[in-house]
């Protein structure tokens, strides 16, 4: 007796599968579909290249410019100590009173250190620095004055320039300076940065979700009589939908990793220029590249999007295609 | 296994195309259905593979009354029926075993039980050396067998063929209806819509006669009648 009429012999019944084995199938089904559907990619070369590429390079844009943001905000907290009080002493200040000035500046809660750099020091520094090292020698007179270098407990600016302010009332010092207002300004344009980012973020998002959501109506409408025949001989509706969802899985996999070469490319590129632009600070700042915790967001956002795009998707279209009859 | 009772379809613009219609089929029947063209024989069909339904009026199968069912719950209904379509309706792009296998693939069978079920179906229509190819290159003989093959490779318990050996010389369509039997044999539930009168004739199987949406016969045929 062929097997197709095994158990049939006390009459026709329906054939289930036990609980626990459509258990497992529904892992390997999920394995099988997903690999399928990579398959489908590869069978629709040129919609499926478009798609990732539009994708990839649409979370390039907002990836690159977190980059360049998290540098800049490196590079802002590098200066951050620039928040620095020079305290400029009085020409006919004696060390008496610089040692006493330094004594009550380092009992100061509001002072975090205080670094006396004597004239003496400072034309030593100025000689190795500036270059001139031998002209020096012919001055008759040492004309640089005694600094005081004050690291503030708080170095938010304005606390910083409240404690100038006082500190620039001591009856030995000269002036004082605090030069943070660059900083401020670096701050702002970080701040703005970040905020760009977001933008045009959520921008690209909304694009990219339109975009596979479209790629997958059209991948959808080409197989309407695929599904109207599995509709026909028992599918569900998500049984359907579940290669397509897989589709845009890999679009968002494959997108990320674009999004994530094109960007650490870019930084590639701009390496070179940045450097030459921090060696004339005297800076050893190097450029940070995507770390782990960046790549999985890039990655996670991207299979979202093709995941999110897919379903928006399959949930219209799919549903909305039934049979026209035997 | 089939119940229809006072089933009415009727279509928007006031088309009536079945009008209180009442039939059973017993479990292990095999039954024709015919009528001339707009008789109602694919409405019938329509609304036992639940692509309609009915205005007013049940239709049951196995005690499920389908006008009832919840749309999320036709796909589990549907596994039950074996649909064999006019046209075939395979897929193109997929194999012959791949368009057997799909209702198992569907019902979450794989590997070596649904090898060999799809296999068992394919040998019974004699298609068993064409597993590998695609329907395009097949006969429209061997595609109606690969459609009867996708059908019965779930042992669904009711068989519905629209048409079968429309397309089909004598020969093959006498062994299309030898492989129905067979089936109905082992307890399958059959309901073949045909226009093949002769066939009906030969065959002396209970035959349900539609004329304008309505039944005029549910027996029987009498040899030559005309419909």
């Amino acid at each position: 007796m062929s097997i197709l009429f095994s158990g049939r012999a006390s009459g026709a019944r329906a054939n289930k599968i036990g609980a626990v084995r459509r258990f497992l199938m529904f892992f390997v089904h999920h394995f099988r579909q997903a690999i399928a559907s990579l398959g489908e990619l590869w069978r629709t070369p040129m919609a499926s290249f478009l798609t990732i590429l539009v994708l990839g390079l649409s979370l390039t844009l907002p990836a690159t410019l977190h980059l360049l943001v998290k540098n800049a905000q490196q590079i802002g907290g590098g200066f951050a100590k620039a928040a620095e009080i020079n305290l400029f002493i009085r020409d006919n200040a004696t060390d008496q009173q610089i040692k006493s000035l330094v004594t009550i500046l380092s009992a100061d809660s509001q002072v975090a250190s205080v670094t006396h750099i004597s004239k003496a020091q400072a034309m030593a520094e100025f000689q190795e620095a500036s270059g001139f090292g031998a002209a020096l020698n012919y001055l008759t007179d040492n004309p640089l004055p005694d600094v005081l270098v004050v690291l503030p407990n708080n170095t938010d600016p304005a606390a910083a320039r409240a404690l100038m302010q006082q500190l620039s009332n001591e009856r030995i010092v000269e002036f004082a300076k605090l030069d943070l207002e660059w900083l401020t300004r670096l701050e702002a344009v970080v701040r703005l940065l970040q905020q760009a980012v977001i933008a045009i973020g959520l921008l690209l998002i909304s694009a990219v979700l339109f975009i596979v959501s479209n790629t997958i109506r059209l991948s959808i409408i080409s197989k309407r009589e695929e599904i109207e025949v599995m509709k026909l001989v028992g599918a569900t509706d998500a049984f359907i939908q579940r290669p397509f969802l897989y589709t845009g899985f890999w679009y968002g996999i494959l997108g990320g990793v674009l999004a994530f070469l094109v960007s650490e490319g870019l930084l590639w590129w701009l390496r070179g220029a940045i450097s030459d632009i921090t060696s004339l600070y005297q800076s050893d700042f190097q450029i940070q590249p995507m770390n782990l915790i960046e790549f999985s967001a890039v990655i996670t956002l991207a299979v979202l999007l093709g995941v999110v795009g897919s379903y928006l998707a399959v949930r219209k279209h799919i549903r909305a295609i039934e049979p026209s009859g035997p | 296994m089939l119940q229809f009772d006072q089933v009415s379809k009727s279509y928007p613009g006031g088309f009536v195309a079945l009008e209180r219609i009442n039939f059973r089929i017993a479990k292990g029947e095999m039954v024709f259905l015919t009528g001339h063209s707009g008789a109602g024989k694919s409405t019938i069909l329509k609304l036992i593979s639940m692509i309609e339904r009915p205005s007013t009026g049940r239709v049951m199968i196995n005690n499920i009354d389908l006008s009832r069912l919840k749309r999320s719950q036709v796909p589990y209904v549907r596994r039950d029926v074996g649909i064999i379509f006019q046209n075939h309706r395979l897929l193109m792009n997929h194999t012959v075993f791949d368009n057997v296998a799909l209702p198992l693939v569907i019902e979450g069978f794989t590997g070596k039980e649904m090898v060999k079920r799809v296999h068992a179906a394919l040998d019974k229509v004699n298609l068993l050396d064409k597993q590998r190819c695609l329907p395009e290159t097949l006969s429209g003989g061997e595609q109606q067998r690969v459609g009867i093959a996708r059908a019965v490779v779930n042992k669904p318990p009711l068989l519905l063929a629209d048409e079968p050996t429309g397309n089909l010389d004598p020969e093959l369509s006498r062994d299309i209806m030898q492989v129905f039997e067979a089936f109905n044999q082992v307890g399958v539930s059959v309901l073949v819509a045909t226009h093949d009168l002769g066939l009906i004739a030969r065959m002396r199987y209970r035959t349900l006669t539609l004329k304008h949406g309505r039944m005029i016969n549910d027996g029987l045929m009498p040899l030559q009648e005309p419909i």
